[in-house]
């Protein structure tokens, strides 16, 4: 369960965000919508702890009853994906994906750990291939797993849907959501687009 | 109207012409210094003049030293400025680092070497500091903290001054959105901020890194002034061993001068090998992560001190620089002067200011409109400009000096502000070409549909639109030709004084409160230069607030 606590973001004194509450059950996708430049965004900054020093906020959050928001950013357990796929380009798909695997999975399951995640993705046999050998939306499968990987408590979509064409668009946003429902963790997904909000999932306006 | 089309008929021989001024500009004051490293190459054929530099008793002993010092303050900056980095940016500390970096650049190297020489050595600021301790009433004649026999002063003194070079061109780099976002990815998975900059900043930045840490390295083999300075003497460092051995006119001694300098640019060569060695066996590190988390309890607290540990050297040195040369009387163990007073700077010999000054300004005079020229009728990028920043100076200058001595030229100004020019030239170019290729194009087209030929687009348009780079670039230049030691006291053949060999001579024992007063001109006049140049921009931006 996540939950954002009366949460007030401000930029230069102007507030963006008011009295913002909410809480996400484990496996929802709880979508937040609205113009660009209203903090959506910026929302989602906050809650991974990474809010720019440009930006003032009070309020609280609260990841399955522990306090998330004064911890640093790797203390949080707390996964995101972004528009860009942003793999590490200096490493292989493998190497991206064992990155992210917690440190007790040792020896030889790491290598299987990595192996099963890609052939559910339909990636098998990629872990040796260099990021920029993939096309778009296998990079994006391959930055969901790694977020997953890493075993969080709850994910946070920036836009992640936006980059792609429409056809890989719908099997990508099935293939997130499965992933979500299977983990049965919350999700924040910010968007423009109404049709990127899951069948009967909530909607927060900005 | 007639004007202007005369000009459009012109356009192609201006533009002929410029691109000639340009190309034999860059030849002048690249190719043929060059050219001339042929001469010190074909010596490297001789086995006679191996064997004498293999049987001299220095040789070995200097070689072990000075690999020592140029190799581990490479390393060491590298890791000081990454960690400054990976530990702070974009906090507020950070800031305050960026704030003070355009001072420690523009401090030249011979001038923190003294300041550092006023702190470190046993009769140094530090030592005073802790004398009531020991009662100690004279400096500790076992103490060796300056010149040390293994050159761990020198080491140090490197180090500190390349972080900041490398935190410069780091602050480039590190600036980038994906940098960015690609660390908060890190720490999205449970890495802590170190740990991303080591794991996945670092492997990315370091191929950009490559050059200027190849610049670094050859510095710290080929430095002059600041191992005269802080440097042992018995032996001393390799190129220092060259430097005196071609002052001597035994041509004995100047053929081994010649191969030591070929020394010199094989070392850098077997650097560049072990570094990317490293590079090779650190990629396959990296390439299976082990998932590991660390705790940063450790690191989180000693970081606020490491950026002090990092500053402080610097502001105590500059300020020990300036009590220095107002200090009238100033014994051991007193922690401050016990008169203060003007007298040193009212008989300070004020030539080699003068000389440095004139020198600095032609220097720029003549680099800044050639490498407008070049940027815009030259080649864009070509990296052999780039030579005299990566080939260690020492068999640069040696060749230059050849040069000027076939032109009978040698301890002439015009040779001296001609061999500085192989350095402001590159250094002018380098902060130049970033601006320039940011510059919209467009502007330059619009300009030429408007029936202007490329040199008055550039002269009424793309120039002042480039005004603060052009500025920032001139101070750069400026800077660079001030703390030039080598091929002034080379080229100049001891005739030209300038601030920066009045130095370097006067810190070999000597009035300490004279050679304070040329440090602190020395350290003066590049930061004169920037803030000049950083009042100029910012006028200029009040002019024209539309201007980024």
């Amino acid at each position: 369960m996540l939950h954002v606590q009366k949460l007030s973001l401000y930029q230069a004194q102007q507030a963006l965000i008011q009295n913002l509450s909410f809480q996400v059950a484990a496996g929802e996708v709880l979508s937040v919508m609205g113009a660009s430049g209203v903090g959506k965004s910026t929302l989602l900054t906050w809650m991974i702890g990474a809010l720019s020093s440009a930006f003032t906020a009070t309020g609280q959050c609260f990841l399955n009853q522990r306090r998330v928001d004064e911890l640093p950013t790797e203390q949080r357990q707390i996964g995101i994906l972004f528009q860009d796929d942003l793999l590490f380009p200096h490493l292989t798909v493998g190497g991206n994906l064992a990155f992210a695997l917690p440190a007790h999975i040792k020896g030889s399951a790491r290598q299987q750990q990595i192996d099963t995640a890609l052939e559910q993705a339909g990636l098998a046999g990629f872990a040796k291939r260099d990021p920029s050998s993939l096309s778009g939306g296998q990079r994006a499968r391959v930055s969901v797993l790694r977020a997953l990987l890493a075993e969080p408590q709850a994910l946070l979509l920036d836009e992640p849907f936006s980059r792609l064409d429409t056809a890989l668009r719908q099997q990508f946003r099935s293939f997130v959501f499965a992933q979500i429902a299977h983990l049965q963790i919350p999700a924040v997904l910010v968007t423009h687009d109404l049709a990127d909000v899951p069948s009967d999932g909530r909607i927060i306006q900005l | 109207m007639r004007c202007l089309s005369l000009a459009n008929t012109n356009s192609q021989s201006v533009d002929r012409g410029l691109s000639f001024i340009a190309w034999l500009g860059v030849l002048l004051i690249l190719g043929l210094p060059l050219l001339g490293l042929i001469p010190i190459f074909m010596v490297g054929l001789q086995a006679k003049a191996w064997q004498l530099l293999w049987s001299d008793p220095q040789f070995l002993p200097a070689l072990k030293l000075t690999l020592f010092s140029a190799g581990i303050s490479t390393l060491w900056s590298l890791i000081l400025a990454c960690a400054l980095v990976f530990l702070f940016y974009p906090s507020k500390t950070w800031q305050r680092l960026q704030q003070q970096l355009p001072i420690f650049l523009a401090i030249p190297h011979a001038a923190f070497a003294i300041g550092l020489v006023f702190l470190l050595a046993p009769s140094g600021w530090l030592v005073r500091l802790v004398s009531p301790l020991f009662a100690w009433t004279a400096p500790p004649t076992w103490l060796t903290t300056t010149q040390d026999p293994y050159a761990l002063s020198l080491s140090l003194a490197l180090t500190l001054k390349e972080t900041w070079f490398l935190l410069w061109v780091m602050t480039g780099l590190i600036s980038q959105e994906w940098l960015v976002k690609q660390s908060l990815i890190a720490k999205s998975l449970g890495y802590s901020a170190w740990q991303a900059g080591w794991q996945i900043l670092f492997p990315q930045v370091l191929k950009s890194l490559a050059w200027p840490l190849l610049a670094v390295f050859a510095y710290g083999l080929s430095v002059v002034d600041m191992a005269l300075i802080l440097g042992p003497s018995t032996p001393p460092s390799l190129a220092v061993l060259a430097w005196q051995w071609f002052a001597d006119p035994d041509p004995i001694q100047q053929l081994k001068a010649q191969v030591l300098a070929l020394v010199l640019v094989g070392l850098l060569v077997l650097g560049a090998g072990g570094a990317y060695l490293a590079y090779k066996f650190l990629t396959a590190l990296w390439s299976k992560p082990s998932g590991r988390r660390q705790r940063t309890s450790v690191i989180r607290f000693l970081s606020p001190w490491f950026s002090y540990l990092l500053t402080l050297p610097f502001w105590l040195s500059l300020g020990l620089l300036l009590l220095w040369s107002l200090a009238d009387s100033w014994f051991f163990p007193q922690i401050v002067p016990s008169r203060l007073g003007f007298a040193t700077w009212q008989q300070a010999e004020l030539e080699p200011l003068l000389m440095t000054l004139w020198i600095a300004t032609c220097s720029v005079l003549i680099s800044l409109p050639l490498a407008l020229l070049w940027l815009e009728w030259g080649k864009q990028r070509q990296a052999y400009l780039y030579l005299p920043l990566i080939i260690p100076a020492l068999p640069f200058t040696a060749a230059q000096y050849q040069l000027a001595l076939l032109l009978k030229l040698e301890g002439s100004l015009s040779a001296v502000i001609w061999s500085h020019l192989a350095w402001v030239l590159p250094y002018i170019l380098l902060v130049l070409t970033g601006a320039y290729q940011r510059l919209d194009t467009r502007y330059l087209l619009t300009a030429k549909t408007l029936g202007y030929n490329t040199w008055q687009a550039c002269l009424y348009i793309k120039w002042p639109l480039l005004l603060r780079p052009i500025m920032a670039a001139a101070a750069v230049g400026f800077a660079v030709s001030v703390a030039q030691y080598l091929p002034t006291a080379f080229i100049g053949g001891g005739r030209i004084e300038t601030v920066t060999t009045e130095a370097v001579s006067l810190s070999s024992g000597g009035n300490r409160a004279t050679l304070a007063v040329q440090a602190v001109l020395q350290a003066l006049l590049p930061l004169f230069a920037f803030m000049t140049a950083t009042s100029l921009s910012r006028w200029y931006a009040r002019q024209h607030p539309g201007l980024n």
